[in-house]
């Protein structure tokens, strides 16, 4: 059933825009954390999308139509890491640079604007689909 | 006079299935509307409707100039296992003068949003067309719409 269909397509773009939100609230919160796990300042995360079908058939990123939307990759984003001198701080390298995470806290901002938007015209739809499967069983 | 039961549902029946088919292919732009490199496209609904229900749609209307044809991207998206005919892929267009973003998204959320909106609106114009081809029917199988309603519910 093709409303079916569209419940689900809105669905996954509503999960995929969470993701980039999810993203977006890491990469705030992270703007200033000098060390992560892995040694290094953080860097920044960003999401990639991909359009697949919706109910098998369709793949890659050609396809049109009938497509929802998957996180394909969480990918680091490869502005270079930002340098601030500051020789007091125990992570300070032998000239008193601390290398800072690079994230971008104006671009992170419009981002999440974008994804809001993008969410609530998934919401959207995905209501109108609804109404219209309910309107459907009252004939 | 005899007419089968079925001829004025059956019209219906293709329009519902079309505005739902369409319904899921702006859903599917929407969700896609920051996918890099996607292209939004749209249901041309007076040529599907020719093609499913021919007869039924005026052809002298003028093709939505909105839409482009498709060329020859068609292979992905006859509506597998939703029981509409393949040759409806045809009518699956892009949709031609929205600006391209850097990314090469060419989905314009507002105007995707109106057309899913506009949509339903038909959708909602055709059920309420059965609703009432149905109770006609019931009227004229029991007599009198009095009757109807009593045996009714």
């Amino acid at each position: 059933m093709s409303l079916a269909t569209a419940l689900a397509i809105s669905g996954s773009g509503m999960a995929a825009e969470a993701e980039r939100l999810s993203a977006v609230a890491s990469n705030l919160a992270n703007a200033n954390s000098i060390v992560t796990s892995s040694g290094t300042a953080y860097r920044a995360r960003e999401v990639v999308f991909r359009a697949v079908s919706e109910g098998g058939g369709i793949e890659g990123p050609s396809a049109i139509g009938m497509a929802g939307v998957r996180v394909a990759a969480v990918v680091e984003s490869a502005e270079p890491l930002r340098t601030s001198y500051d020789p007091s701080s125990s992570f300070a390298d032998d000239n008193g640079y601390v290398t800072m995470p690079n994230v971008n806290a104006v671009e992170e901002m419009v981002n999440m604007i974008s994804a809001q938007q993008d969410y609530q015209a998934n919401l959207e739809a995905f209501n109108v689909a609804k109404s219209l499967a309910l309107r459907t069983l009252a004939i | 006079m005899s007419i089968a039961l079925d001829t004025g549902l059956e019209f219906y029946r293709h329009v519902l299935e079309l505005r739902g088919y369409r319904q899921q292919i702006l859903s599917a732009d929407i969700a896609n509307a920051s996918t890099p490199g996607f292209k939004a496209v749209d249901l041309d609904f007076q040529e599907a409707l020719g093609a499913v229900a021919p007869g039924e749609a005026s052809p002298e209307r003028p093709r939505s100039s909105e839409l482009a044809w498709l060329v020859d991207d068609v292979r992905d998206l006859s509506p597998a296992g939703s029981g509409l005919p393949a040759g409806l892929a045809a009518s699956v267009k892009y949709q031609v003068g929205t600006p391209v973003t850097l990314d090469g998204n060419s989905v314009d959320l507002n105007q995707n949003k109106v057309a899913a909106a506009e949509n339903a609106l038909q959708y909602e114009a055709a059920a309420s067309f059965a609703s009432q081809t149905i109770r006609m029917l019931t009227i004229a199988i029991n007599g009198s719409a009095s009757q109807q309603s009593n045996g009714g519910s």
